[in-house]
């Protein structure tokens, strides 16, 4: 990540009276790569989306689309939303009732000034891509909602844009075309080469489409990282909670030696992490699909025996709670492992699964 | 921005300025209508009590009138929302109607069939036998009964609307536990509703207490007073009693907006279940056989506020004198010849119709920049616009007229007895209408609808051209039509402000009335409701191109 971002922000501040919606925030985005501001409802993910589009009014810091500053509070710099030749998806989709499917789609394109065969062209082409040519003289106020996505889609790329926004664009789709659209997207895209910052609460879909993830709680950035990164190394007990099934294990620091470090559980049960401590940890993340409960377990895996009290079938994967010295934990094994209710277990898991972290 | 700020501060100023004369004039016991006064005393307070009588007469008709607009609400807000009778939808559109009739009409097409011995429905009672007479429309019960009728339909909406947004699982949860369905109606949808007919009821006696139209038509002839008329007789005596005016007033003003404050507080505590917001569309109780009943008495209400009315106005209107001996009525179309054709009446319609036209364009314009300030710009002190372009509807028609008259009197433009002082007191007091109007369908339009163009490249000016005055058009036109509706049947202000140049039609009508026949009040009121009831149909026809559409 050596060449010159497509997205810049720093020191960005967003406040609302006494509210502080976003708090001092910096990162970067390469050209062509998509990223996810991902966090709970209130966290400021949202409101920065709208910082980079030109729709909010940032207290501090600035933000740079390319070597353009579109916004510096210290040059009192703030270039208005429809100067700025990005594009954005909105949650409630944005469509106009009162215009067609056709005209939706050419309004950004008109609103340039295009000769007309390069707007019927244009049109074309985005309608082609989302699959959605046969709806173009349509009214748009009778279409479903997948329908409607595909159209705010298609009219957000239409005008070919150096940046897209996303602000939670699937949130209002039920679940299964929820999936469907979230791999359409990834494939448009990537095809489009088109840089793009995507806007959600749902971790799993933020997952599933990132080339990164900045993880946002109360108005600050957590993590910034790949999507593994973020599920395999969570640097701190709200990442770790809010993204993906992670079990929170209370206890302290014993030692630490040859590159891993001694935890004793409440209970009083000792496991390995691999790495060093600072000391000043209380708390073991482990994923609960990392736990294995029958396989012959690794030499230096930390091993401890349970009983599995409850057992729920999900479909895709069965979660057992299990008592264990340090309480219960919870762990995902795939359908075929079925093991009954009340059964004593094997519990079994890697040191590199065990993520150390300080309560805050 | 310039043009901005002086339509703010002139908005203000036409709303607070009229006000301070009120408390000015009530306590000037020196020259009446002058300003600053000359002699100041709180005399005109402690005068009210030689009015005990008429406070006495207006808390008896306005509590009469509650109890009945309250129980024919109720019951109607009932059978319209929770049963399945057939044509609720239809039925639901035609309880308007009495509210678009107006209570002067209401009130005169009562006199004319309740008059004692002359009224249609006396006369017919003497054919039929009858000794005395049926009912005697000139009485304190009269007026309470007009006023139900007419002033009294924001009850049916106000507690139909309470009905309408319980969650019917409330009481399906109560019937699954085992309640029966008397058990499940008095201890859950009583207790769920009772807020809502609670403040609605506080609500409509708060209306009732500055009532006008009714206690005027019906009551001025039997020199039988209440507050409102009592201000206006004051006033029109010599010398004029403009402090007694004034201080009636300023204390129907006070005890109009504890009441409406008692109904709000009531309203807030009470919404704990019942609004969450959502639409529901409630599950109708089976009548069964009594559904047949319930039909009746929905439609006998539509009968004695809209049809028995307009149908004594229409038969009066074109006979020489009224009567509903079909044999002996001599049928002419003389009425309306006068109606439409002497001087003052026929200018008077034309003055409304210039007034109406004129107040409606310039206003929704004027009104359209202030609600976008209020509910869609990040100008400071918008909330402080909105409470004084909201204050008019506190403050009793009748008294914002009389504030205005003193204020325009004491100001060295000559606009007094012109047209010009009357658009300016429409504007003024349909400003809450106006913007309440216009800020629900702003609402309406998705924030993003507009952010949307924005981003896509367009400039403000070009998305308002493109984006929002398309989607907004419908609610604009209705907004029009309500403050042209309101224009049209102004009595209020009107009666105070208009002088013989400038005549509009609703005090025209009531002086037609206690002047001269009731024939001829008839044709004027058949135009007035024609004229009203065309509007109306074109504003059913936009609100529901307004709802059809998905914005």
């Amino acid at each position: 990540m050596t060449s010159e971002p497509r997205i810049a922000v720093s020191g960005l501040t967003v406040r609302y009276n006494d509210v502080v919606a976003v708090d001092n925030i910096d990162f970067t985005i390469q050209p062509g790569e998509l990223v996810t501001l991902l966090g709970p409802s209130g966290c400021g993910k949202t409101t920065t989306l709208r910082a980079i589009a030109g729709l909010e009014d940032p207290s501090a810091g600035s933000i740079r689309l390319g070597t353009e500053i579109v916004y510096s509070s210290a040059q009192r710099r703030n270039i208005p939303s429809e100067k700025r030749g990005l594009s954005m998806v909105f949650q409630s989709y944005a469509i106009w009732p009162h215009m067609t499917v056709s005209e939706n789609v050419a309004y950004g394109l008109n609103v340039r000034k295009l000769p007309r065969a390069e707007v019927d062209q244009n049109v074309r082409r985005v309608l082609d891509l989302v699959q959605m040519t046969a709806y173009a003289d349509r009214p748009a106020s009778k279409l479903s909602g997948g329908q409607q996505q595909r159209i705010a889609v298609a009219r957000a790329i239409a005008f070919s844009p150096t940046v897209l926004l996303f602000d939670e664009p699937l949130s209002n789709l039920d679940a299964k075309l929820r999936t469907e659209m979230r791999v359409e997207l990834r494939e448009l895209q990537r095809r489009l080469d088109i840089t793009s910052v995507y806007v959600t609460h749902d971790q799993e879909e933020a997952l599933a489409i990132s080339d990164r993830v900045i993880v946002m709680n109360h108005g600050r950035i957590e993590q910034i990282g790949s999507p593994e990164t973020i599920y395999n190394r969570p640097q701190s007990m709200f990442v770790a909670d809010f993204v993906g099934a992670a079990n929170l294990i209370k206890g302290r620091v014993i030692a630490t030696h040859d590159g891993m470090t001694d935890f004793e559980t409440v209970g009083g049960l000792t496991l390995h992490a691999a790495g060093l401590a600072n000391g000043d940890e209380t708390i073991l993340a482990l994923r609960s699909a990392y736990i294995t409960l029958q396989r012959q377990a690794d030499a230096d895996a930390n091993v401890a025996s349970g009983t599995i009290h409850r057992r729920m079938f999900h479909g895709d994967f069965i979660q057992y709670v299990v008592d264990w010295p340090a309480g219960q934990l919870i762990v995902r094994r795939p359908p075929t492992e079925m093991i009954e209710e009340g059964a004593n277990v094997t519990i079994a898991f890697a040191p590199d699964h065990c993520i150390l972290l300080a309560e805050r | 921005m310039t043009l901005l700020v002086l339509i703010l501060l002139l908005c203000a100023a036409l709303v607070i300025y009229p006000v301070v004369f009120i408390v000015a004039e009530s306590i000037n016991v020196g020259e009446p209508g002058v300003f600053p006064p000359p002699e100041i005393s709180f005399h005109n307070f402690a005068a009210m009590s030689e009015d005990l009588d008429v406070i006495g007469n207006t808390l008896m008709v306005a509590f009469g009138a509650t109890v009945m607009a309250v129980v024919i609400g109720f019951v109607l807000a009932w059978i319209l929302t929770r049963t399945n009778i057939p044509g609720r939808a239809r039925l639901e559109r035609l309880m308007e109607l009495p509210y678009y009739m107006t209570p002067l009409v209401g009130a005169m097409a009562w006199g004319i069939l309740a008059a004692p011995k002359t009224g249609l429905l006396n006369q017919a009672w003497h054919v039929m036998g009858g000794r005395s007479d049926l009912f005697d429309i000139y009485s304190p019960f009269g007026i309470a009964w007009v006023m139900a009728l007419f002033e009294g339909t924001v009850a049916f909406v106000m507690i139909s609307a309470a009905m309408k947004s319980m969650d019917p699982s409330l009481e399906e949860s109560s019937r699954v536990l085992g309640a029966g369905k008397m058990r499940t109606a008095l201890r859950i949808t009583l207790p769920l509703v009772a807020p809502g007919v609670l403040s609605a009821t506080v609500f409509v006696f708060a209306e009732m207490l500055g009532a006008f139209a009714a206690a005027f038509v019906l009551g001025i002839p039997g020199r039988f007073y209440v507050v409102t008329t009592a201000i206006w007789e004051a006033t029109q005596s010599f010398p004029p009693q403009y402090g007694r005016a004034a201080a009636l007033g300023l204390s129907l003003f006070g005890a109009m907006v504890v009441t409406l404050t008692i109904a709000k507080l009531i309203m807030r505590r009470g919404s704990h279940a019942t609004i969450t917001g959502k639409g529901f569309r409630p599950r109708p109780v089976d009548a069964g056989s009594a559904k047949w009943l319930l039909l009746a008495i929905a439609w006998s209400y539509i009968v004695l506020a809209v049809i028995l009315p307009l149908a004594a106005l229409l038969l009066t209107s074109f006979q020489r004198f009224a009567t509903v001996i079909l044999s002996d009525s001599v049928f002419t179309i003389a009425n309306y010849q006068t109606a439409l054709s002497t001087g003052t009446l026929g200018q008077a319609f034309i003055n409304s119709l210039i007034l109406g036209l004129s107040v409606a364009t310039i206003g929704v314009l004027i009104m359209g920049i202030l609600t976008w300030i209020i509910y869609r710009s990040k100008i400071p002190g918008r909330t402080v616009i909105e409470y004084v372009v909201m204050f008019p509807q506190a403050v009793p028609r009748l008294i914002f007229g009389l504030g205005l008259l003193w204020a325009w009197i004491n100001i060295p433009i000559p606009i007094y007895g012109t047209l010009w002082l009357l658009g300016i007191a429409y504007f003024t007091v349909f400003l809450p209408l106006g913007v309440r109007t216009l800020a629900g369908v702003v609402m309406q339009v998705d924030r993003s609808l507009e952010e949307c163009a924005r981003v896509c490249g367009a400039s403000w000016s070009h998305q308002m051209r493109t984006v929002s005055l398309p989607l907004l058009r419908p609610g604009i036109a209705a907004a029009w039509l309500l403050i042209f509706i309101a224009s049209i049947r102004e009595l209020g202000a009107s009666i105070f402000l208009m002088g013989p140049q400038s005549k509009v039609i609703s005090p025209a009508i009531i002086n037609a009335w206690l002047s001269s026949s009731s024939e001829l009040s008839a044709a004027m009121a058949m135009i007035l409701t024609a004229t009203v009831f065309v509007a109306v149909i074109i504003l059913f026809a936009v609100a529901r191109k307004l709802t059809g559409n998905p914005a």
